[in-house]
């Protein structure tokens, strides 16, 4: 028998073949295989409702076949009998299987709904991008397949991908593209968006040509491979995308829903046969971690690596269930789902929590190290057996969950543990391996972002098991495990308390502790291995901060909140959360300028000493801004339009430039980011994409100049420098004349909200505290 | 000020389904009806709306007791999140004489993902398992008009009221207002 | 997703509320002590939470009393010291 050894490309459904497979062999030849692929899908009902069932469709078709046979429903615990439905065409199986659904709208159903590389993966144990011994008859089809490197193996060769990557040279969204730039092999093109029919014939020479696998775009599925197609088609020059003759690229639509209280935007997309698509413009968390990761995610959850590329990570983890259940020959249930176990009312007070979180002191702490639970979550799920089928409403069994009244059956592994305890165990060993990786082995890159997609698929399973459409999601999981959660915590706290340290600060799955005495990496283990054994989940350190700032809210600089905080490490890094170096609607300029501010910072054995050189930085960027220095890319905000316009009372800037964006002609709906620049007057934004360039004298720059002191505030007031200061000390430098004055901020004890009918009762007058008049800017103060 | 329950909502009897047809501000005068059943013996809630006010619970048992704990046992409380759990939730209550309250019934059937005819029809499971439990058990049931209602969700809100046999329905004026008193 | 009831914020916030009228009496001096007890109770809003208590203004209260006491607490120590200094 024929055989090869290669890398499985891409996998599809085909009307008359059953299943295509593409292959790259380690020839560098691509193959197209097929192989016959009947698909079963199961439905459940009493035996009246099968009969009628069995009856419909013995009457029907040859290319059905039907079997009485028990599987396990996890829910119930026990194998039930079910009515299998085999289609020999997997192509047909969506079609018959909503024809069914429809004449028979009283039954459950199960296994229905599923990719078909899932379905693949679960009976081969092949998955998209395996590298595999693959066997063929003379008629290219496949015969057996058998994986050589696992999905969970650390180690696999390179595939050896042949990338085309097009792109317009500007945002299409911003202005008009003039060419588009291809890249393949070694070279680069260019090609003029004026001529379509050179570009058109051009293009096609080259895919010819090169035959890639993968062809990267920015903005394919919104714009780049639409155009190119109805372009293509006006002219009669097919582009030959598809490696698979006679199919048209596969539309996807756009879609706009509600997640978690968010709105989230998701383009529409265009996936091809027998070749791959990704636009990096439409994929998730490619900043993240690029094709490396996104390969990752697909060869861990059995998903096509097009498909892997545009779901989010909840997408995944709902995969790699389906694929454990199907290897285990559990039922994935098709719509029913599990309710929430009658309970006490007395009960959801302590279950109705999520993880806890301290409030921190405000201000600078010295030598303190940050410990970390390892995926805290995912590790609890695995350890104590959290799964939906797991739980007991029984409390007498002898693994009860902490107050909550539950017991977990630790009898038998259960669903979820099986399906995340490989991944988990990646995990740890990719971050062992990335430690002992030094930084300059060309494989670093590479672990890094596996690491990163393995650890936003871990981050993701906990949600999902209370998300209320998850297949296998049951919300007395979700509350055992952030039950386990939370008492792991205390016993870390508790631990560290009993061995001398101080607990500065306190989140979910973390702690921030101090010692005089402990202050290098080797004094804390004893403290690690203590909270090991007392809580049996592993936990490591994080690193030791120089200094650690924690900030106080946005609104009210005195309120302690959890997640905001900036320090330095021993080894010099820095770590950032939530203040707008970190945060994705910030202006570039005043990111930027914050996050020197905290390298220099930390480049100074003293933090103080960093003052006076931060002071004339800040001078200079403010100069800049007067002078029109500062380029207008850096000073774009980019707010996400958070709901409809119509549902605006007040507009926010992001609605203000969406409405300029309309009289345009250019939509944008809620979720997406909307870049804009602050501008003198009403309405006080310019929106970036409007056809026309913002007047650079129109820009805002007072405002921009408030932003950039607060952010720098934030990250100074620990040192005595705060907002005000600086103000005054800035201003008193600047030496151009007439610079508007920031408005002044009420002291924070009146800026308090109280609530209650009587708030508006509250307003005191409010007594301005002039700064001291320096000698030679008097006329600048009002 | 009244120290007393409030109770605007009479409490249900077998052999009806009582429906009171209001907006939210009624949830208080629902929690006031479940402290006073709460306080009898068992009682069965069903939550269609994530809207289960606990602590007003626990406040309003306060006035009456001092085992609050022992009250707040006797609330049998499911969530349920889409109109698929709503009818798995209703097939398997215990139909042994337990008083069952329903509150926003049809806050899962609102969910546009799931197509109309899908959810029509399991909203009429849903009042079938209903009717079956109150021929056994007391049976209130809330259904909240929001001001964003569809016609097809005036279609749910038809089903349901064929459903019931007493039928209040209140309007946004007719809302009794509430000082919250603590002790 | 699945959280039902309001955070321990949230119920501070309406614990607060629900004394408004008392709040509104008081000297206006009195007003802004009133609030500093508030504030105070914030630090422990995370033990609050996890007390999970039916009726939790008791907890709050005693987070009251905990910073109150702390405060205490410290100025008795400098008060002794300065009667040291002075001894």
């Amino acid at each position: 028998m024929p055989e090869f050894t290669g890398w499985l490309l891409d996998l599809f459904e085909d009307p008359r073949e059953g299943l295509v497979l593409y292959f790259i062999d380690e020839n560098n030849q691509r193959r197209r295989l097929t192989r016959p692929f009947p698909v079963t899908f199961y439905a459940l009902g009493s035996d009246a409702e099968l009969r009628a069932l069995w009856q419909h469709f013995s009457q029907r078709s040859h290319k059905i076949s039907l079997g009485r046979t028990q599987k396990m429903d996890v829910f119930k615990r026990q194998p039930v009998t079910v009515l299998g439905i085999t289609v020999n065409n997997p192509y047909e199986v969506s079609k018959i299987f909503h024809q069914t659904t429809e004449r028979f709208p009283h039954l459950e159903y199960a296994d229905a709904d599923l990719q078909i590389s899932l379905r693949f993966a679960a009976e081969t144990g092949a998955f998209p991008l395996s590298h595999c011994h693959v066997f063929m008859d003379e008629g290219q089809q496949l015969k057996d397949i058998k994986v050589i490197e696992g999905a969970w193996e650390l180690k696999t060769p390179p595939i050896p991908l042949r990338t085309l990557s097009i792109k317009p040279n500007v945002s299409p969204h911003h202005a008009q593209p003039q060419f588009l730039q291809v890249e393949v092999g070694h070279e680069q093109f260019s090609f003029d968006l004026a001529t379509w029919r050179p570009l058109l014939i051009n293009l096609r020479a080259l895919i010819q040509r090169h035959d890639p696998d993968l062809i990267l775009t920015d903005w394919g599925d919104t714009w780049l491979l639409p155009r190119l197609l109805q372009k293509s088609e006006k002219h009669h020059i097919p582009l030959g995308l598809n490696r698979e003759p006679g199919r048209g690229v596969s539309w996807r639509e756009e879609r706009t829903y509600f997640s978690y209280g968010q709105i989230v935007y998701r383009g529409q997309q265009i996936h091809l046969f027998g070749r791959c698509h990704i636009d990096r413009r439409n994929a998730v968390l490619w900043n993240d971690y690029q094709l490396d990761g996104t390969i990752e995610v697909s060869r861990i959850t059995a998903l096509p690596l097009q498909t892997a590329a545009r779901v989010s990570p909840g997408t995944g983890i709902s995969s790699i269930e389906m694929l454990t259940a199907l290897r285990e020959g559990i039922l994935v249930p098709w719509q029913k789902q599990q309710a929430e176990m009658l309970k006490p009312a007395a009960d959801l007070f302590t279950a109705d929590q999520g993880g806890l979180v301290y409030q921190p002191k405000v201000g600078v702490h010295k030598n303190v190290a940050e410990i970390d639970f390892v995926s805290l979550y995912p590790a609890i799920m695995v350890h104590f057996n959290i799964s939906p089928e797991t739980i007991l409403s029984n409390p007498d069994a002898d693994n009860i969950v902490p107050a909550l009244g539950l017991a977990i059956d630790t009898s038998q592994d259960g669903l979820i543990p099986k399906a995340l305890r490989p991944l988990l165990e990646k995990r740890i060993e990719l971050k062992k391996h990335l430690a002992s990786t030094p930084a300059w082995d060309p494989f670093r890159k590479n672990f890094m972002r596996r690491a990163s997609a393995l650890k936003w698929l871990l981050v993701t399973c906990f949600g999902y098991l209370g998300y209320k459409n998850a297949r296998f999601g049951r919300i007395e999981a979700h509350q055992a495990v952030t039950a386990y959660g939370r008492e792991a915590l205390l016993r870390a706290k508790e631990a560290a308390e009993d061995l001398g340290y101080e607990v500065i600060q306190l989140y979910v799955d973390g702690l921030w502790v101090q010692h005089p005495q402990k202050t290098y990496p080797e004094d804390i283990n004893p403290l690690l291995l203590e909270i090991q054994e007392r809580t049996g989940l592993p936990i490591a350190l994080d690193g030791i901060y120089r200094w650690v700032v924690f900030v106080g809210s946005r609104q009210n600089k005195d309120r302690p909140v959890a997640n905001r905080y900036f320090g330095v490490f021993q080894d010099g890094s820095i770590k950032v959360r939530g203040i707008d170096a970190r945060r994705r609607d910030s202006t570039p300029f005043v990111a930027n300028a914050q996050m020197y501010l905290l390298e220099l910072l930390a480049s100074k054995k003293q933090p103080e000493d960093a003052l006076p050189e931060a002071i004339i930085y800040l001078q200079e960027q403010i100069r800049d801004l007067h002078n029109g220095k500062v380029s207008l890319p850096d000073l774009l905000v980019k707010q996400r339009l958070g709901r409809k316009l119509e549902a605006y009372r007040t507009l926010s800037p992001a609605a203000r430039a969406v409405l300029q964006l309309q009289v345009v002609g250019k939509e944008m709906r809620p979720g997406q980011r909307v870049p804009f620049i602050y501008t003198l007057g009403k309405p006080g934004v310019f929106a970036w994409d409007l056809p026309q360039k913002p007047n650079p004298r129109k820009v805002d720059v007072a405002r921009y100049q408030r932003l950039l002191l607060r952010a720098a505030g934030i990250v100074l007031e620990s040192w005595g420098i705060d907002e005000e200061k600086l103000s005054e000390i800035i201003l008193s430098g600047a030496t151009q004349p007439r610079l508007p004055v920031p408005p002044r901020q009420h002291p924070p004890q009146h800026r308090k909200k109280v609530p209650g009918k009587h708030a508006n009762l509250m307003k005191q007058p409010v007594k301005l505290r002039l700064p001291a008049l320096s000698e030679h800017d008097q006329s600048e103060q009002i | 000020m009244n120290r007393q329950i409030t109770t605007l909502l009479p409490i249900p009897q077998t052999g009806k389904i009582s429906l009171v047809v209001a907006p939210k501000a009624v949830q208080h005068s629902l929690m006031a009806m479940l402290a006073a059943l709460a306080l009898r013996g068992r009682v069965i809630v069903v939550d269609g709306g994530n809207c289960f006010d606990g602590y007003t619970l626990a406040r309003l048992l306060r006035q009456q007791t001092h085992h609050v704990q022992a009250a707040l046992k006797q609330v049998w409380l499911s969530r349920a999140f889409t109109c698929y759990q709503m009818v798995a939730m209703l097939a398997e209550l215990p139909l042994d004489g337990t008083p069952v309250i329903v509150l926003d019934m049809l806050g899962t059937f609102l969910d546009e993902n799931v197509n109309f005819s899908k959810r029509k029809r399991l909203l009429d499971n849903t009042l079938n398992l209903l009717r079956r439990i109150s021929q056994r058990a007391p049976v209130a049931v809330w259904a909240r008009t929001r001001s964003s209602a569809t016609d097809e969700d005036e279609q749910l809100l038809t089903a349901l009221l064929e459903t019931a046999q007493d039928i209040w329905e209140l309007q946004p004026a007719e809302m009794p207002v509430h000082q919250l008193p603590l002790f | 997703m699945g959280r039902t009831l309001p955070s321990a914020t949230q119920l501070m916030h309406q614990e607060e509320a629900a004394l408004s009228r008392f709040r509104r009496a008081l000297r206006r001096g009195d007003q802004l002590v009133f609030d500093d007890l508030f504030t105070a109770a914030q630090k422990h809003i995370s033990a609050a939470a996890y007390a999970a208590h039916a009726l939790p203004f008791e907890t709050f209260l005693m987070s009251m009393i905990l910073e109150e006491h702390k405060e205490v607490v410290r100025l008795r120590k400098i008060v002794e010291a300065l009667q040291e200094m002075h001894a």
